[in-house]
């Protein structure tokens, strides 16, 4: 039997490190969440209210705003994460082919992913100024309108304008991760298939996809998570307004802690999320660990 | 509602004598006070910030000005000696970018004044932007990393003070005497019958407007309009005949800007939050979908919705986003501070090619006037800052109080009161009025008399710790909903007024 002893003194720096700073506000987040501090904010006078905070949420006081953003935070995870892994994967399957200048493009494709995500944001509202925005300028000028598009001032309009910005932002980091995955595809297989007479769709389709389907779940569990999670773009574009149409959860976890000062409500709200994240972890964590057993046994 | 835990209180280790000249200068300030309270119910706000319309004349503050001798450095060591050796750390909101250059000059001028004066006292200074100050400063102060002192918007003080996050201070632990600060502004410093600040500078804003855009539109360009419902009818005008943007308006959620531009206009319908513009509030009345709000935000609705004639982006925008359409001559009129016209100056004076033109005829054509009246009221908010001290068991590191007092002391004197706040609000130490420095503003700002005289149609934010959050938050959705049509202007009003009473019953 192998000794383990050696490794965990090795881990242990880490532990102790994420003991500080994950798993203490975990434990801190959590067992607020079940006690009310009170307006004065004296967290070391808590009276303790049981479910209260989660009832107030789900289906008390909160309760209607919080169905809105939730519907609102699924809306902005699907669409982003969806729009970014397949504009990814377009520009993944443009950049892998050999071509004068792709090094060029390549470099010019990560330009949105390493741009600081507050640049970005700030970027993005001067682009969609309601008023003096660039987009509704060159659509006048080239007489493609008569008056300014409405995008992050208009309830219908704002959570598509975000979308869109988002998808920007994060498109190319699906495109590197796929680009990883399609080297892994053997080029005798594609060739045999050409030679078999295979289209391009059904190359991509019986070749090239089967061997992207575990970066694929990794990609979109990741993307997934990141969406989830996501605050910056948000936060500076609209702040989750107009008439909070844009706010998702975790702009609104902040609204309410920070604005409202309801620390309690929002620990509550913020295990929810957690709840959610643990789950979507243990996939990712079972989709990047997958084989594994099969690897150790050979 | 939670009950509230009360500071602790601060404990002078220096007497604080009165020499012959500070003492001339409390008597005169007691003189100005007293002037102010002889009238005291002319006006149903006057009672609130002890700031009488009958006395407060732009004619009265001007023969004030420059009788007054004032030697900083002798009252100040009065309180601490000028060789006393300390450190602290001090947050305020200022933002360089969007303040004009004289702000700036002033600024720098203090922090080499105070070290000319206290050598061995060194401050570790932070400027905040003023949208994020208030989150930074809640965090800080519950995760006991708040700085010694700050400097912070009138509507914030009482949050923290009942919190429990504030020492005890009052003007007389730094030297003056309370009778030396408008009664409006000690009210914001007050809580629970205890007072935790000592006010900076106290501010009412005016309006101001394009009068070329006027002319263009076939207004009156010399005059303002006399009411809200003109308002509305010039930002149609505006709109009607020139293209260009007539009303100012800002919406944006958790932007001070927001309450400063919408409360002057439901208080002057005869509405409000609670009922903070009423002659003796009990903050417990809530007004928010009476007829009078519903009226004024009717007025936005129409502006907005109806007429198209505001910027669209006023829902996303603050005030400094108006900045930029105003000088560019595509926005006839807005609410803001005498600074507006130093900073358009700048950004005039910035300006190149055909745009120096156009912002040269903005600046030459600005006007300022007083903030409309409604049916109830002609109102305004009663703004400023106060500075407190943190209570030393929420501060980052070791309070030294002594030092504290040195920079409250000199800040909040006759002298730096007036010239900190030199083109963006008044002095709140009343002898500033007096000094040499307010006479050279008199001189030297235009408009500065206009939006003196607007202090007394001032209304104090309620002075209740949930302000902070019906004003920021709760009013600025209540614009929102309405305005985007999410609810009916009757519904948004209702709904602002159920938040609203759950904020105040601890919900």
């Amino acid at each position: 039997m192998v000794n383990h002893r050696g490794d965990y003194l090795y881990i242990l720096p880490a532990l102790v490190v994420m003991m500080v700073v994950i798993a203490y506000p975990i434990y801190f987040t959590i067992r607020l969440s079940f006690f009310d501090h009170g307006r004065a904010l004296q967290f070391d006078d808590l009276e303790w209210v049981g479910l209260d905070n989660y009832r107030l949420l789900l289906t008390g006081a909160y309760s209607r705003e919080f169905w809105n953003v939730t519907q609102n935070t699924l809306v902005w995870t699907v669409f982003s994460t969806a729009g970014a892994f397949f504009l990814g994967l377009g520009a993944a399957l443009v950049v892998q082919r050999e071509f004068i200048g792709r090094g060029i493009v390549r470099g010019i494709l990560l330009i949105p992913w390493v741009i600081s995500a507050v640049a970005a944001a700030y970027i993005w509202r001067w682009l969609y100024h309601s008023d003096y925005g660039l987009i509704s300028g060159i659509l006048t000028d080239l007489g493609l309108i008569d008056r300014n598009i409405i995008f992050l001032d208009d309830v219908d309009l704002v959570m598509p304008a975000l979308i869109v910005a988002n998808i920007w932002k994060e498109f190319p980091f699906a495109m590197i991760m796929l680009l990883a995955g399609l080297q892994t595809v053997p080029e005798g297989l594609n060739r045999a298939a050409m030679v078999d007479g295979a289209s391009t769709w059904h190359r991509f389709w019986h070749v090239t996809a089967p061997h992207l389907k575990s970066v694929t779940l990794i990609t979109v569990l990741l993307l997934t998570v990141q969406n989830l999670n996501s605050f910056t773009t948000v936060f500076i574009m609209t702040a989750g307004g107009p008439a909070n149409a844009s706010q998702i959860w975790v702009t609104d976890i902040y609204r309410i802690a920070f604005n409202r000062t309801n620390f309690d409500v929002a620990s509550a709200y913020s295990v929810i999320l957690f709840g959610v994240m643990a789950v979507l972890g243990y996939f990712y964590v079972r989709a990047l660990t997958r084989g594994d057993s099969t690897r150790s046994t050979v | 509602m939670s009950s509230y835990v009360k500071g602790s209180r601060l404990v002078l280790p220096y007497s604080t004598p009165m020499n012959r000249r500070s003492l001339l200068g409390y008597g005169a300030a007691a003189g100005l006070g007293a002037a102010a309270m002889r009238y005291g119910g002319a006006f149903a706000q006057s009672s609130d910030t002890g700031v009488d319309p009958d006395t407060w004349t732009p004619e009265f503050i001007t023969s004030q000005a420059g009788t007054l001798e004032v030697d900083t450095a002798a009252e100040v060591g009065a309180v601490v000696p000028l060789d006393y050796a300390g450190k602290l750390t001090y947050w305020y909101a200022f933002e360089p970018e969007n303040e004009p250059a004289i702000s700036l000059e002033m600024d720098e001028a203090f922090w080499a004044a105070f070290k000319e004066t206290y050598p061995n006292i060194e401050v570790e200074f932070t400027r905040q932007t003023y949208n994020d100050m208030l989150d930074k400063t809640r965090t800080a102060a519950l995760g006991k990393a708040a700085p010694m002192v700050a400097k912070m918007p009138i509507l914030w003080g009482v949050e923290f003070a009942a919190g429990g996050h504030l020492m005890g201070l009052a003007p007389e632990d730094v030297g003056y005497p309370t009778a030396e600060y408008w009664p409006g502004a000690m009210k914001s410093v007050t809580w629970d019958g205890q007072t935790y600040g000592v006010p900076t500078n106290n501010e009412t804003m005016a309006f101001i407007w394009n009068a070329a855009i006027f002319e263009e539109a076939g207004l009156d360009p010399e005059s303002a309009p006399a009411t809200w419902d003109d308002v509305v009818a010039y930002s149609a005008q505006i709109k009607e005949n020139t293209g260009k943007s007539g009303y100012g308006m800002v919406a944006r959620v958790n932007a001070g800007n927001t309450p400063f531009r919408f409360m002057p206009q439901m208080w002057a319908y005869g509405g409000g939050a609670l009922d903070e513009a009423e002659a003796s509030p009990t903050y417990e009345s809530v007004y928010a979908n009476n007829e009078g709000s519903i009226a004024a935000l009717q007025a936005s609705y129409d502006m907005y919705v109806r007429d198209q004639s505001v910027p669209v982006s006023a829902l996303t925008n603050t005030q400094n986003e108006n900045a930029d359409p105003f000088i560019a001559g595509q926005l006839a009129m807005v609410i803001s501070h005498p600074s507006e016209y130093a900073k358009m100056r700048d950004l005039a004076e910035k300006a190149e090619g055909a745009d120096a033109e156009i912002a040269a005829n903005v600046v030459e054509h600005m006007r300022y006037g007083l903030i409309p009246e409604g049916p109830a009221r002609r109102a305004v908010v009663f703004g400023g800052s106060n500075i407190h001290i943190f209570n030393p068991d929420v501060v980052d590191g070791d309070s030294d109080l002594d030092a504290a007092r040195a920079l409250i002391s000199f800040m909040t004197g006759p002298e730096w009161s007036t010239r900190l706040s030199w083109v963006g609000s008044n002095p709140s130490n009343s002898r500033g009025f007096q000094t040499s420095w307010m006479k050279e503003r008199i001189e030297t700002i235009p408009f500065l008399d206009v939006t003196t005289s607007m202090l007394p149609y001032g209304i104090p934010f309620p002075v209740i710790p949930e302000s902070t959050e019906i004003m920021n938050i709760i009013i600025p959705e209540m614009l929102q909903n309405a305005l985007t049509e999410t609810m009916s202007v009757e519904d948004s009003a209702n709904d602002a007024a159920s938040k609203i009473e759950g904020v105040l019953s601890g919900l």
